[in-house]
C-alpha cells in the first residue's frame, strides 16, 4: 500500500495561522458565524432522529420539517421561561443587590478569616469592602459592562431566527450538497477528498453531540446539587451555568460566580450554602474534567493539551470571548483539512494522475 | 423544498435499476441510495485507481468501459474488462487494504462510487436497503472467487 506521507511542521504551522485569521473573520460576523453554530449542533443532535423517521417511511422533507417545528417550539419555550424568569428576578432586585449580597459574604468570610489567624487581622480587608465601593462598583458595572451586553444579545436576537431554517436545510439537503461540492473536485483527488468529508463528518457529529451530552450532565449534577442544597432555580441556574460553561475557562468562573452570588443573597444568614455552592461547583468541575469531558468531547478533538492551551489563548487574543468559544472546535477542522490538504499536495502519484487526466481532457475536448 | 432539482427521479431510479448490486432495492430505496452515490466522469486512459492506494470504496459503471490491469497473474483470469452494471473495487468497502489493481478506462467512462463511509451509515441507519446491497456484492464476490477457483486447475471446484 502507498504510505500516505505525514503532515509536519509547516503543515502545523499553517493551520493555526488559519484558525486565528478564521476566528478574526467570525469575531466580525458574530451574528452569521453564531447561528449558524447552533443550526450545526441541532443538525448532528437532531440527525439520528430524522433519519429514524425517514427509515420509518417519512419523507426526508416531512421529517425534517417536523423535527424542526417541534425543536422551535421548545426554543420558545425556553426563551418564555427565562423571559418569565429574568423579568421575576428583575422585580425582586437588580444586579447591584446580589453583588451586595455578594459582598456581604465576603466580608463575613473575611471577618472568621480575621477571627482565626492574625495574618488575615494584618491586611485589613474588611475595612476596605465599603457599601460605597460596591454600589458604586455594581451601578458601574451595569452601566459600562451589562447593558452593552444586553443590547448586543438584542442586537443577535433576528439573526437566530435563522436558526431553525438553516437546521432545516441542513437536515434536508446535506447531502446534495456534499455531492455538489465534490463535483468539482479532480477525479484524481476524489477519493482523497471523500475521505476528509468523512472524517470531518464524523468528528463533527461526536464534538456536538460530545458537548450536548456535556451540557445535560453537568447541567444536571448543578441542577440536583442545588436542589439538595436548597437554592431556588435550581435548574434554571444549574442550565444556565452548563451553557456558559461552553466559554472555556472564563465561563465556569461566572457561572460559579452567578450562583454564589444568588446564594449569598437569598441567604444572608447562612454562608454556609454559599460554600456549599462553591464546593458544589469545584465537584462538579473535577467531574467534568476527569470524567464527563474525557468521556465526550475530549475524546474526540485528539488535540495535545498544551497545543490547546496556547490556542485558547490565541483565540482570545485576537476575538476575546468568540475566540475562547471557538478557538477548539475551530482547529479541530481546520487541522482535518490542513492535514488532508498536505497529503494530496505531497503525494506525487496523485499529482501526477491529476496532471494525466487534465491533458487526456484536454486532448478529448480538441477532437 | 429543495436547493437542487428533484425533477431526475426517475432518471435516477432507471440507471440504479440496471445495477445488478441495487436490483433488490424498491424506488424509495433506490433514491435513499443514490443520495450516497458519487457520478464520475473519466476520459478514455484515464486511471480510476492504482494498484497500491488504499482503497475507500466501489466503482459502478453506468456507461462505457473499464479496463483491469491486476498486479497478480491470477486475477487476470477472473476480470479484465468491467461493463455497464458491472462493479470494481468491492473489496474497499469492508477494509481499506491496498487496491489489487490498476483499473483504467478504455472510453469515456460514466461511473458511480460508493464509498465505505456510506456504505457504513447506511448499514447503520436502514438495515434493509443496507442487508439487501450487501448480500448482492457478496453474490459478485462469491461468484468471481468460484471463477477463480474453476480456472485454477489444480484448486478443486467448490
Amino acid at each position: 500500500m502507498t504510505k500516505i506521507p505525514q503532515p509536519g511542521a509547516a503543515t502545523l504551522v499553517v493551520v493555526i495561522l488559519s484558525t486565528v485569521l478564521l476566528l478574526l473573520l467570525c469575531q466580525k460576523m458574530i451574528w452569521l458565524v453564531l447561528p449558524l453554530l447552533l443550526a450545526l449542533l441541532l443538525y448532528y443532535s437532531l440527525r439520528p432522529v430524522v433519519d429514524a423517521l425517514v427509515v420509518r417511511g417519512w419523507r426526508r422533507e416531512t421529517a425534517a420539517m417536523t423535527v424542526c417545528f417541534f425543536q422551535t417550539m421548545v426554543a420558545v419555550g425556553i426563551v418564555v421561561l427565562l423571559f418569565l424568569f429574568l423579568s421575576k428576578a428583575g422585580s425582586q432586585g437588580s444586579f447591584s443587590r446580589h453583588v451586595a449580597g455578594g459582598q456581604n459574604l465576603l466580608r463575613k468570610t473575611v471577618g472568621a478569616l480575621e477571627g482565626s489567624a492574625p495574618v488575615f487581622k494584618r491586611l485589613n480587608m474588611g475595612a476596605r469592602l465599603d457599601d460605597q465601593h460596591v454600589r458604586e462598583f455594581g451601578d458601574d458595572f451595569v452601566k459600562k459592562n451589562l447593558l452593552p451586553v444586553i443590547l448586543q444579545l438584542l442586537e443577535w436576537l433576528p439573526s437566530l431566527l435563522l436558526v431553525p431554517y438553516i437546521t432545516y436545510f441542513m437536515l434536508t439537503d446535506s447531502s446534495r450538497l456534499k455531492k455538489y461540492i465534490i463535483q468539482s473536485v479532480p477525479n484524481a483527488f476524489f477519493e482523497r477528498v471523500l475521505l476528509l468529508f468523512s472524517h470531518l463528518d464524523t468528528s463533527l457529529q461526536s464534538y456536538f453531540q460530545g458537548l450536548l451530552l456535556l451540557t445535560v450532565l453537568e447541567g444536571s449534577c448543578l441542577a440536583m446539587g442545588l436542589a439538595l442544597v436548597g437554592i431556588p432555580h435550581a435548574i434554571f441556574l444549574g442550565l444556565a451555568a452548563a451553557l456558559l460553561a461552553w466559554v472555556p475557562y472564563l465561563g465556569s468562573i461566572v457561572g460559579c460566580l452567578m450562583v454564589v452570588l444568588v446564594a449569598a443573597t437569598d441567604f444572608p444568614d447562612k454562608p454556609g450554602v454559599a460554600y456549599a455552592c462553591l464546593g458544589l461547583f469545584l465537584a462538579v468541575r473535577l467531574l467534568d474534567d476527569f470524567v464527563f469531558m474525557p468521556m465526550t468531547v475530549g475524546r474526540q478533538l485528539h488535540v495535545h493539551p498544551l497545543l490547546s492551551v496556547l490556542m485558547l489563548f490565541m483565540g482570545a487574543t485576537v476575538a476575546g470571548a468568540t475566540g475562547l468559544v471557538f478557538a477548539l472546535p475551530l482547529y479541530g477542522v481546520i487541522a482535518v483539512i490542513g492535514e488532508t490538504v498536505a497529503q494530496i499536495v505531497t503525494d506525487p502519484r496523485l499529482r501526477a494522475r491529476y496532471k494525466a487526466a487534465r491533458q487526456l481532457a484536454a486532448t478529448a475536448e480538441r477532437f | 423544498m429543495r436547493f437542487f432539482n428533484a425533477d431526475a427521479d426517475d432518471q435516477k431510479v432507471e440507471v440504479l435499476r440496471n445495477i445488478p448490486i441495487f436490483h433488490e432495492l424498491t424506488r424509495n430505496e433506490m433514491l435513499e441510495v443514490d443520495e450516497l452515490l458519487y457520478e464520475r466522469i473519466y476520459e478514455k486512459d484515464e486511471v480510476v485507481f492504482q494498484e497500491g492506494d488504499a482503497g475507500h470504496g466501489v466503482f459502478i459503471v453506468v456507461s462505457g468501459r473499464l479496463r483491469v490491469d491486476p498486479g497478480h497473474e491470477s486475477l487476470k483470469k477472473v476480470l479484465l474488462d468491467v461493463s455497464p452494471g458491472e462493479s470494481v473495487g468491492e473489496l474497499a468497502l469492508f477494509d481499506e487494504g491496498p487496491r489489487s489493481a490498476t483499473v483504467v478506462a478504455m472510453e469515456r467512462t460514466v461511473t458511480v462510487a460508493l464509498f465505505q463511509a456510506e456504505f457504513a451509515t447506511l448499514l447503520m441507519k436502514n438495515k434493509n436497503i443496507g442487508i439487501k446491497v450487501l448480500l448482492a456484492i457478496a453474490r459478485i464476490l462469491s461468484r468471481r472467487a468460484r471463477q477463480l477457483l474453476q480456472r485454477e486447475k489444480h484448486i478443486p471446484s467448490l
